[in-house]
């Protein structure tokens, strides 16, 4: 195998695939990295078995071969090469030679032979939706806060994607919260898939900005994130997502209009001296133009603060204020519609123009 | 049709490397072998790519050694780890808690008798597993049980921290009762005995406190390491050991080193302890520490995997106490996740403290702060000189060279400055046998370990 190739590419490649590449003792290969060329075709390829990182690598020139060496060895020595260096890369057996100008050295691999495969998305049945990479991040973001960790509900250490009424929309729970986005309108395929977080983490770290466009693709338990010169495969979450769209309140009486800064700045007032009790605090709408929030007395002392709104009926409910205040920082908008009712009912967050995002929290007992 | 496939499993496992064997086969099942159709449940859909690209003509194989027809082989997924419902408390019925409650509250009548004797009856030599570390105490407490105050009389029992010291004689003294009901036993810490003391000479009552002693049959002394510099305690006991020693009575000494390494012990009590020899409990080998914790484990009625229990055995090099408190803590956790013990281990979950594996050291690390710690240079250290001091630091070097870092001989002696290898592998076999019986080096050798790692 040989390869010719600049330093900035190719250790922008390493660094993105060598990520996934650490800690699995019991299979020590899935610390290597495959470098694999055929038919002029670089491709950098690692795995946790949960997922698998692709990047196709542009080179100058090449000759077909495959090796695998550690990943981390291999990124950290190409990044600590002068930049604009052009490096070579030629195998014999499991050793891989690097040169570059003066520098030159020898990495003990292994035989590829012992990597394991990766699964591939069958392109025929597969079911495959495009979207800006910007609107992707940024809805990911947004729906991302309200995942779990908890391993002992699979459902809801992911993401749902799900299509509804023709819209794909993403959403996501930790049974306390949950939020959700519309992605997409007037798709022609129907998906109901969880994708692990863990994955959905791995895709917004390897995308970079000069990929415009991403391409997600859904096969019976895989899904394949593909943007720039990068592929994530991942598996699916085998469990069935909560039906959310029974959770989102259809009827909260009391809806009040707020500017987002002012809330998010007396939230976090409020969650000064809410710390001990758990950070919970009370939202409070009062005749005829106040909304109030304010801590739970207790031994550092209290807050109560108000806001300037309309109000068309009094009413107050207790929450955690930093559910709300990672709700706030989802929402994009100067003014958001807080919306609650009188009866046991989850609060409903949204911006006040785009109706995508939803975001919604569970009360707590007062 | 399910065993089918632990044959299968074997079958394979032979074939491939362990890593990989554990990695794709671990968990995997056999869902239906309905008319040639088999089906395989996998945990994802790379476990799916990797046996059918890989592994597909070594399943058929085996399955076909196994007489199962096969038409086509497909992949399911399906994990195997998902929560079991481990946490049986939840599930537990009327019956077994009616069970549970009758034996606490049995416990709790016989635990009354520990006021006199100062015995705990969860001592016993049936839950006391016994090793090549032990076997020695443990013979001479058995025939101080069929005959106390004979040949084993005193037993002086020694050995480090939480090695089973105390768990040992409380279980003498328990049989002892057990089998002679009228027998009179007192268990005490020497702190005890001690502050009993000046209690008794304080209100004016030294005679009763000595009568009391002397009308036991016997008497077990347990850290006896604490007497150091209390005199008069010390005559005392003294006095009392040699009336219960003419009146042939049993007596028991537990420390955590010898009468004549304890400071200020009398010369004469120091000689007397040690009459009928001492006996002492070593860190047990990683075969005995196995087998407490699967004895362990059987009292308690948990299921632990054996690998889990090598590993746990493999990782607590210190004693039998952190030995349990690990397990009984990986144990706790793995109930509360829902994970078996090994899948905890395998996850990496599990953090044993182990600061000797943590950071290795370089050689020319360990050969300065051992020189440092004898206050020597490095130079003087690894010099040819044969003056005592000099000549020891520069075994303790070497023992920890190859105790730690498991350098070969020659490497040691090039690293401590000796012409030969075989001089270095005497230098480690003497501080090996010194460290039996010499607990200040046991302490230096500890105190320079913590240096190296700290």
């Amino acid at each position: 195998m040989k390869i010719k190739v600049s330093q900035e590419k190719l250790s922008k490649a390493l660094n993105n695939v060598s990520r996934i590449a650490v800690g699995k003792v019991t299979l020590p290969i899935l610390n290597n990295v495959l470098i694999r060329v055929d038919k002029k075709k670089v491709s950098l390829i690692t795995t946790n078995l949960d997922l698998a990182i692709i990047d196709y690598l542009p080179v100058s020139s090449s000759e077909d071969g495959v090796i695998t060496v550690p990943a981390k060895l291999l990124a950290e020595f190409i990044n600590n090469l002068p930049k604009g260096e052009s490096i070579e890369f030629s195998t014999k057996d499991t050793k891989l030679t690097i040169s570059a100008g003066k520098y030159s050295s020898i990495i003990n691999g292994a035989l590829a032979d012992d990597f394991p495969e990766i699964p591939e998305i069958n392109e025929k049945n597969a079911i495959i939706y495009k979207i800006t990479t910007d609107e992707f991040k940024n809805s990911l973001n947004q729906v991302l806060i309200a995942s779990s960790n908890d391993l002992t509900r699979p459902a809801l250490t992911g993401v749902f994607f799900n299509t509804n009424d023709n819209t794909l929309a993403i959403a996501a729970t930790d049974g306390y919260r949950l939020a959700e986005k519309k992605l997409i309108d007037k798709v022609e395929s129907e998906v109901k898939a969880i994708v692990p977080s863990s994955s959905l983490q791995e895709v917004l770290r390897s995308i970079s900005d000069d990929a415009e466009e991403i391409e997600i693709a859904f096969n019976d338990d895989l899904v394949r994130f593909r943007f720039g010169e990068v592929e994530i495969i991942s598996k699916l979450i085998d469990a069935s997502f909560p039906d959310y769209q029974k959770l989102i309140p259809k009827d909260n009486n009391i809806s009040v209009k707020l500017n987002r800064e002012e809330l998010t700045r007396i939230t976090k007032l409020a969650a000064l001296f809410s710390r001990s009790v758990g950070g919970s605090i009370v939202c409070e709408t009062k005749s005829p133009d106040k909304f109030s929030v304010k801590s739970i007395a207790n031994e550092f002392g209290e807050n109560d603060s108000e806001l300037e709104a309309n109000i068309d009926k009094e009413g107050k409910i207790n929450l955690n204020s930093r559910f709300l205040l990672d709700a706030l920082n989802a929402l994009e908008e100067k003014e958001i519609i807080f919306s609650f009712s009188d009866r046991i009912a989850p609060i409903l967050l949204k911006n006040k123009k785009d109706p995508k995002y939803t975001h919604i929290i569970m009360p707590l007992n007062s | 049709m399910f065993d089918v496939w632990k044959n299968v499993l074997a079958e394979i496992e032979q074939q491939i490397s362990p890593a990989n064997y554990s990695t794709w086969f671990a968990e995997t099942s056999l869902l239906s072998t309905e008319d040639g159709e088999i089906k395989i449940g996998v945990k994802n859909s790379f476990h799916i790519k990797q046996l059918k690209t890989r592994y597909l003509d070594m399943i058929t194989t085996a399955l076909k050694n196994n007489n199962v027809p096969i038409k086509n082989i497909s992949f399911e997924i399906k994990s195997l780890s998902k929560p079991k419902t481990r946490s049986r408390e939840v599930f537990i019925s009327n019956e077994v808690l009616k069970n549970r409650l009758k034996k606490i509250q049995k416990t709790n009548k016989e635990s009354s008798a520990v006021q006199q004797t100062g015995l705990n009856n969860k001592y016993t030599l049936a839950n006391f597993v016994v090793g090549s570390n032990n076997d020695l105490a443990v013979s001479a407490a058995k025939s101080i049980i069929d005959a106390p105050g004979t040949r084993f009389n005193p037993f002086f029992l020694y050995g480090g921290p939480g090695l089973g010291k105390t768990h040992l004689v409380q279980a003498i003294g328990n049989e002892l009762i057990a089998r002679n009901p009228d027998f009179k036993i007192l268990y005490t810490p020497i702190a005890d005995f001690y502050s009993d003391f000046i209690d008794a000479v304080r209100n004016g009552k030294g005679k009763e406190f000595n009568r009391k002693f002397r009308k036991l049959d016997c008497l077990i002394i347990d850290d006896f390491q604490f007497i150091m510099n209390k005199e008069q305690s010390q005559e005392e006991f003294f006095n009392i050991f040699n009336d219960l020693y003419q009146l042939n009575k049993q007596i028991i000494v537990t420390s955590d080193r010898l009468p004549n390494q304890i400071k200020s012990v009398d010369e004469r009590l120091a000689s007397r302890l040690t009459w009928a020899g001492a006996f002492d409990l070593q860190l047990p080998k990683f075969e005995d520490k196995c087998a407490i914790l699967r004895t362990k484990a059987e009292l308690m009625g948990y299921e632990i995997e054996p690998e889990a229990i090598e590993y746990i055995a493999e990782n607590v090099n210190t004693n039998i106490r952190d030995l349990e408190s690990e397990f009984s803590t990986i144990i706790f956790t793995s109930e509360v996740r829902g994970l078996t013990p090994l899948e905890l281990i395998n996850k990496g979950s599990v953090n044993i403290n182990r600061p000797s594996k943590l950071r290795p050291a370089s050689s020319k690390q360990i050969v300065e702060k051992v020189a440092k710690y004898y206050n020597l240079s490095v130079k003087e250290m690894c010099s040819k000189s044969r003056v005592a001091n000099i000549k020891t630091a520069r075994q303790v070097a070497m023992f920890i060279l190859s105790k730690e870092l498991s350098l070969s001989t020659n490497k040691i002696a090039a690293e401590v400055g000796v012409q030969d290898h075989t001089t270095v592998m005497h230098g480690i076999k003497k501080i090996e046998n010194d460290l039996k019986l010499n607990f200040s080096l046991r302490d230096q050798i500890e105190e320079i370990k913590e240096k190296i790692y700290g």
